[in-house]
C-alpha cells in the first residue's frame, strides 16, 4: 500500500525494515562480488575484507528480525503488511546465507591465491554471472512485490544447476589428470558449489516474493508435480 | 462454505431509518455453528444488520427493510405473521454494555423462562445450572445464586447475560461488541467461551477489535457505508484480502 498508516510509528518501522533488507542485500551482493573478484584477480586483501565485513551482514540480520518482532508485537500487522514483515525476515535469513557463501568463496580464494595461478578459476565466472542475475532479480521481486518475476527464478536456476554440474564434471576430470593441483581444484569445486547454492537462495527469495505479492505459497511444489524438475547439483554431486 | 448448513440467508437487504438509507443490497449466507464477525468503521451498518436478525430494530420508529429478505430456516423473518417473541428466543442477543436485570443471579437466567411459562422449580434449577455452566460462570457463582447480579464483576455480568440468552436454547447468538466494556482478561474469557459455544450455536459478533475477529471468528465480513465489501474466511480476510478497501481497513491505512 502506498497510503500511510494512521500510526506513524508503524510506518517508520515498516520503512526501516524494508530499508534494512535492501542495505543487507547490497552488502551481501558486494561481498559476493568482491569474493569473486579476489578469486579471478588473485587479490588476497579483497578476500580478507570480505571475511571481515561479513559481521555487518550478520548484525543487519539480527536488526531486521528484531524490527519484525517489534512490529508484530506492537502493531499486529495483517494482509500485505503482515506479508511484508514475514517476507523481510525470511529475506534477511537468505541474504545472511548468501554472504556466508561469499565468505566461503573468499576463504577458498585466499588458499588458491597462495599457490600457482589456477587457470580453471575462469570456469566459475559464467556461473557467478548467472547467479548474480538471479540474485538481482530476486531482490527486485521483493522490492516490487513482483510475484511473476519471483516465480520465474526457479526455472532460470535450472540453467545454473546444469552449468554447475558441467563444471564439476570438468574439474573432476582434471583432478584425475593433475593430481599435483588437486587441493586447489577441490577448493574451486567448493567455490562452484557456493555459487550454485546462491542460485538456490535466490529461488527461495523469489518464492518468498510470490507470497509477498500474491499470498501464494509455491515452495516445494516441484516435489508435488507429476514430472519432477531437474534436481540440479546436490552436495553429493559436488563432492563426487 | 458451500457444504456448510446456512443459518441465515441475507438476500439483497436494504434498510432505512426513516428516509436515511443505512444498508444497501447486502447479500450473504451465514453458516450454522460457525463464528461470523462483522468489522467496519463506525456507522457502516454492521450493528444495524445484526439487529435485523432478531428484528429489534422494529422498536425504532421509522426503521424498516426497504428491500430484500432475511431468512432463517428458509422462513422470511419479516413476514407479518412472525411471532417476535419466538424469533427473539431463537435468536438471542448480547449487548456491548452488560445489562443484567436488577435481580439475583438465578433470577436473571430464570426470568425469561418464567415469562415463557416454565415455572417448575426443578426444571428451572436444571436449566439455570446448565446455562451458567455453558457460560463458564457456574463455578464462580454456584454458592451465591441468590445474590444480586450487580455484585458480579463486569466480565461475570457479561457472561451472565450470555447465560441468560442461552437459557432459552436459541439457535443463533448475536453479540454486539460483547467485550467493549471489559478488561483484557475478561475479554479472553468471553472469547474462549465463544469458541466453546459455537459447537452448539451459530454466533454472529460485531467487533471493532480486529485482533478479536482474527482470534475468535471463522468468517469475517467487512462492511463500509452500508455495503458488504468482502466476506470470507477470517484467515483470508486478514492475510490476503481481495478488495482494496478491506486491505486499507484491516491494515489501518483507511481514510
Amino acid at each position: 500500500m502506498t497510503s500511510h498508516h494512521i500510526l506513524r510509528e508503524f510506518d517508520k518501522g515498516m520503512i526501516s525494515l524494508k530499508a534494512d533488507v535492501l542495505l543487507m542485500a547490497s552488502l551481501a551482493r558486494q561481498n559476493l562480488e568482491r569474493a569473486m573478484r579476489s578469486l579471478l584477480e588473485r587479490d588476497i586483501d579483497l578476500a580478507r575484507s570480505v571475511i571481515a565485513d561479513d559481521s555487518d551482514v550478520d548484525d543487519l540480520e539480527r536488526k531486521i528480525d528484531q524490527t519484525g518482532i517489534d512490529i508484530m508485537v506492537r502493531f499486529h500487522p495483517v494482509a500485505s503488511d503482515l506479508r511484508l514483515v514475514i517476507t523481510s525476515m525470511k529475506m534477511a535469513h537468505n541474504l545472511e546465507r548468501v554472504s556466508d557463501h561469499a565468505v566461503n568463496i573468499a576463504k577458498r580464494s585466499k588458499k588458491i591465491c597462495k599457490s600457482l595461478p589456477l587457470d580453471e578459476v575462469g570456469l566459475a565466472e559464467p556461473l557467478y554471472s548467472l547467479a548474480g542475475k538471479l540474485l538481482r532479480d530476486a531482490l527486485m521481486a521483493y522490492t516490487d512485490a513482483n510475484a511473476e518475476l519471483g516465480e520465474g527464478l526457479k526455472v532460470r536456476d535450472r540453467e545454473l544447476d546444469r552449468m554447475h554440474k558441467q563444471m564439476i564434471a570438468t574439474l573432476s576430470g582434471r583432478l584425475e589428470t593433475s593430481p599435483g593441483r588437486s587441493e586447489n581444484l577441490l577448493h574451486l569445486i567448493f567455490v562452484a558449489r557456493s555459487i550454485e547454492r546462491i542460485g538456490d537462495l535466490a529461488v527461495n527469495m523469489g518464492e518468498d516474493s510470490v507470497y509477498l505479492g500474491d499470498a501464494r505459497d509455491i515452495r516445494h511444489e516441484h516435489s508435488k508435480a507429476s514430472t519432477p524438475a531437474p534436481q540440479g547439483s546436490s552436495e553429493s554431486d559436488a563432492l563426487a | 462454505m458451500v457444504s456448510m448448513q446456512t443459518a441465515i440467508q441475507i438476500q439483497n437487504v436494504s434498510f432505512a431509518y426513516g428516509a436515511k438509507q443505512v444498508l444497501h443490497d447486502v447479500c450473504m449466507d451465514i453458516p450454522a455453528r460457525q463464528v461470523t464477525a462483522y468489522i467496519g468503521p463506525s456507522g457502516c451498518g454492521k450493528s444495524t444488520l445484526l439487529r435485523c436478525f432478531n428484528r429489534i430494530n422494529d422498536r425504532i420508529s421509522g426503521a424498516h427493510l426497504t428491500a430484500g429478505s432475511i431468512r432463517i430456516h428458509d422462513v422470511d423473518i419479516n413476514r407479518a405473521d412472525i411471532d417476535l417473541q419466538e424469533l427473539r428466543r431463537r435468536v438471542g442477543m448480547v449487548f456491548q454494555k452488560y445489562n443484567p436485570f436488577a435481580k439475583s443471579i438465578y433470577e436473571n437466567v430464570a426470568f425469561s423462562l418464567r415469562v415463557a411459562g416454565k415455572t417448575k422449580r426443578a426444571d428451572l434449577d436444571d436449566i439455570v445450572e446448565d446455562a451458567l455452566k455453558n457460560a463458564a460462570l457456574w463455578d464462580e457463582v454456584k454458592d451465591r445464586l441468590h445474590s444480586s447480579a450487580f455484585g458480579l464483576s463486569g466480565g461475570q455480568q457479561q457472561r451472565l447475560c450470555i447465560a441468560r440468552a442461552i437459557a432459552n436454547q436459541p439457535e443463533i447468538l448475536l453479540m454486539d461488541e460483547p467485550c467493549a466494556a471489559l478488561d483484557p482478561l475478561a475479554t479472553l474469557k468471553i472469547e474462549e467461551l465463544i469458541s466453546e459455544l459455537k459447537k452448539q450455536y451459530t454466533i454472529i459478533i460485531v467487533t471493532h477489535n480486529m485482533a478479536q475477529a482474527t482470534r475468535c471468528s471463522d468468517l469475517t465480513a467487512f462492511m463500509y457505508l452500508g455495503k458488504l465489501v468482502e466476506f470470507g474466511p477470517t484467515m483470508q480476510i486478514f492475510e490476503n484480502p481481495k478488495d482494496p478497501q478491506t486491505e486499507a481497513y484491516v491494515t489501518g491505512t483507511f481514510g
